[in-house]
Formats: structure tokens, C-alpha cells, sequence
């Protein structure tokens, strides 16, 4: 059942039933991309309380104007980054965002065999996931991006690249497999 | 070295986007939260009595206890007396009243009452000496570290007048019911405690 103006009447006044409705139906989207964000799932969980937080305390600010989901998951994301920029995380990225951060560990990468393009994810850097995540997942634009992150559209694209081509060599063994071997538990990349 | 090319990679991003995966925590996590900053009210009522004053939660006792005095009356199928149905005049207590020795009663006791007429008053009693005590504390509490602010009070007499007004609605179908009228008695006792601190005036509906 849809969430509609009556539950979103009654989130705002505090109804439980009605605040776990709203969050059962979006928190696995929401969580989604907070995960994807984090690269760290424990890190994840913590930001997403957050991120229920907010937007729970934004409810009144919702006008309709968008999908719930749509306007929730643009507070997710602007929570999500804040509070990776709180710990440094994102800090980092942004002053290294014009360098070569998304390759300098392509050597000791050679060991790393990805499951699946989540866990490879994990092995970009903070601001090369983030670029990745919001364009190429997210589907935000690059100057979007690079309003969200502090960085130029132009930046923003040098890094995408750059996490486009670490991916690639990350996943490729996945398409080297021979079928039998893909479809033990990776059938879904042997497809591709 | 291979690698993917760039419509495998942009395949698997397509399934990682439609990808949805389990909840990071669980609702009573989030309710906790939600909860400490004020954003979920599901269980407000546990919290208002839990952070209440002395004399509120005191009043909220004696409410429990006329109910459940009441309900017990009901249910061994006592005939209710006219008596039972109380007027704010008649559960004043007077020194001339015939049931003078049942208010020498202690109101907590838990032995049993020889008569109608006896857990009557004692009942009665306890209903004037509720609403005198609210009044009183209302009028005297000078906790001011712990004084509810007028905005919390004008929210309380609010909702003590739903309260009233369902119990009013109640009456109209059993105007003589015990049970109903000694919630609204002490309904009303709460209700006059409270606007005494909020100065509205009260309007004390007959039953």
C-alpha cells in the first residue's frame, strides 16, 4: 500500500506505525546508497541513522513536489556526504581529487579478486566512489557532483574515468572465467 | 591484463542500481532514535507519566484505583445506588454525614466492605480527597526546576477535555453507569487542576 498524504500527516505528528511504514518502504533504497557511498557497511549503519534522522525531521519541509523516494534520497545522499566530510573521509578526497588517487594502487590492486562491483567499489578511493556512485548508479550529473563534493564538473568527469577504468580491470577477471566456474555463484557477471 | 569492457561494466552497473539490499538497522533502532530527539511519539504517554510530577502521577494512581474499584463493584454485580453517581457537592465530606464512620476507613485498605453504602463513600472520599489534593498541589507546586511550562499544561487541559467531552457522549448513553461516571469525576479533577494553572475558566457539566 502506497504511503500517502494521511501517513505522511501522520509521520509528522510522530505516529510510529506510520514513521516504520515510511521506513520499511524506503529503507532499502535509501540504505542502498548509503552503503554504496560509505564502502564500509559498519560505517554505513551508523550514518544511516543519521540519514532517517534528518529525514524524519524534514518531514514538514516535504511539499509533494517530487516522489518520497526522490526527496528522500537527496537528503541521503547530502547527509551521507556531510558526514563522511565530518570524518575526514571526503576532506581528503577533495584536496587530492585532481591527482591520480583512483590508479596509485593499481599494483597492490593486482591481488584483489572483486566478487562483485560492490566490493570492488570498496577498493576506489572515498572521492572516486562518490563520483562513481552518484553519476553512474545515482545518475546525478557531473555538475551536480561537482556542487555536492566542492569540486569542478570538469574534475568530476577526470575522476570518473579514472574509477571507470579501475572497475573494469577490477571485475575483469569475472569475464575471463570459463562458464563453469562463472556459474558457481557468479553466473550473474558471466552474463554480461 | 584484461578487463571489462565498457557495456559489461555499464551492464553491471545497470543490476547494482535496481539492486536492493536489507536495511542497515533494524526499526527498533531507529525508533530508539527517533524517540530520544522528540521525532516519535508512539509511546509519549509512557513518557510524559514517567517524567510527570509527584502530584500527577499521584492523581494518575487515584484514577487507576476509582476505576478499578468501580469495575470491581460492576462486576460482582452490586447494585449501583443512586448515591454511587456523585455530585461535586455530595462527595464533600461532611461531619454530619450518616457515613461518617466508613470515612474513618483507610482508603488504601485492601479488606473487603460490609456494604453498598460503605465502598460507596469510601469511594467518594477518595474522589474528594483526589481532586482537593490537585487542587492544592496545582495551586502550591513551587518546584520551579521542574514546573511544566504553560504550553505543556494548555496541551494537557486540551486533551483532559477530549477526554471529557467522550465521557460526556458515554454518559448521554448511560447516564447512571458507575463506571463512567467516576472516570469522568475524576477526569474532571485532573481537568480542574490543570486549567487552574493554565486560568481558563472551567465549566463543571452536570451528570
Amino acid at each position: 500500500m502506497p504511503f500517502d498524504q494521511l501517513d505522511l500527516k501522520r509521520a509528522i505528528a510522530g505516529d510510529e506505525r506510520a514513521l516504520q511504514r515510511l521506513w520499511s518502504q524506503h529503507a532499502p533504497h535509501i540504505d542502498a546508497v548509503v552503503r554504496r557511498l560509505c564502502g564500509d557497511a559498519e560505517l554505513a549503519a551508523d550514518i544511516s541513522q543519521e540519514v532517517w534522522m534528518q529525514i524524519f525531521r524534514a518531514l514538514p519541509s516535504y511539499r509533494g513536489d517530487s516522489q518520497f523516494g526522490t526527496w528522500a534520497h537527496r537528503i541521503a545522499v547530502n547527509r551521507t556526504l556531510n558526514a563522511l566530510r565530518k570524518i575526514r573521509r571526503l576532506a581528503k578526497m577533495e584536496t587530492e581529487i585532481e591527482d591520480d588517487s583512483a590508479i596509485t594502487e593499481m599494483d597492490s590492486d593486482r591481488t584483489f579478486v572483486a566478487e562483485s562491483i560492490e566490493q570492488a567499489m570498496s577498493k576506489l578511493s572515498p572521492g572516486a566512489r562518490a563520483v562513481f556512485v552518484l553519476h553512474d548508479i545515482e545518475g546525478y550529473t557531473h555538475g551536480e557532483i561537482g556542487e555536492e563534493l566542492g569540486i569542478t564538473a570538469g574534475g568530476s568527469k577526470s575522476q570518473l574515468f579514472k574509477a571507470r577504468a579501475k572497475l573494469r580491470k577490477l571485475l575483469a577477471h569475472l569475464v575471463d572465467e570459463t562458464p563453469t566456474v562463472a556459474g558457481k555463484g557468479k553466473g550473474h557477471v558471466a552474463a554480461v | 591484463m584484461s578487463q571489462l569492457s565498457e557495456d559489461q561494466l555499464d551492464e553491471m552497473i545497470d543490476r547494482e542500481r535496481l539492486r536492493e539490499t536489507a536495511p542497515l538497522n533494524d526499526w527498533r533502532t531507529i525508533a530508539a532514535r527517533a524517540r530520544e530527539e522528540g521525532l516519535l511519539r508512539g509511546s509519549e504517554a509512557g513518557r510524559i507519566w514517567g517524567s510527570a510530577q509527584p502530584w500527577l502521577r499521584a492523581a494518575a494512581a487515584v484514577l487507576i484505583l476509582v476505576g478499578g474499584i468501580a469495575i470491581g463493584r460492576t462486576t460482582i454485580a452490586l447494585p449501583s445506588s443512586a448515591s454511587s453517581v456523585a455530585s461535586t457537592e455530595a462527595v464533600a465530606p461532611t461531619a454530619a454525614s450518616p457515613s461518617a464512620a466508613a470515612l474513618a476507613t483507610p482508603a488504601s485498605s485492601t479488606l473487603g466492605f460490609s456494604s453498598v453504602e460503605e465502598a460507596s463513600t469510601t469511594l467518594n472520599r477518595a474522589l474528594s480527597d483526589y481532586q482537593r489534593a490537585s487542587r492544592f498541589l496545582a495551586a502550591n507546586n513551587a518546584s520551579g526546576g521542574t514546573r511544566d511550562s504553560l504550553a505543556i499544561y494548555a496541551a494537557r487541559a486540551e486533551a483532559l477535555d477530549k477526554i471529557v467531552n467522550a465521557t460526556e457522549r458515554a454518559l448521554q448513553t448511560a447516564p447512571h453507569d458507575p463506571v463512567i461516571n467516576q472516570y469522568y469525576l475524576a477526569t474532571m479533577g485532573a481537568r480542574v487542576a490543570t486549567e487552574q494553572m493554565v486560568a481558563r475558566p472551567v465549566v463543571l457539566k452536570g451528570f
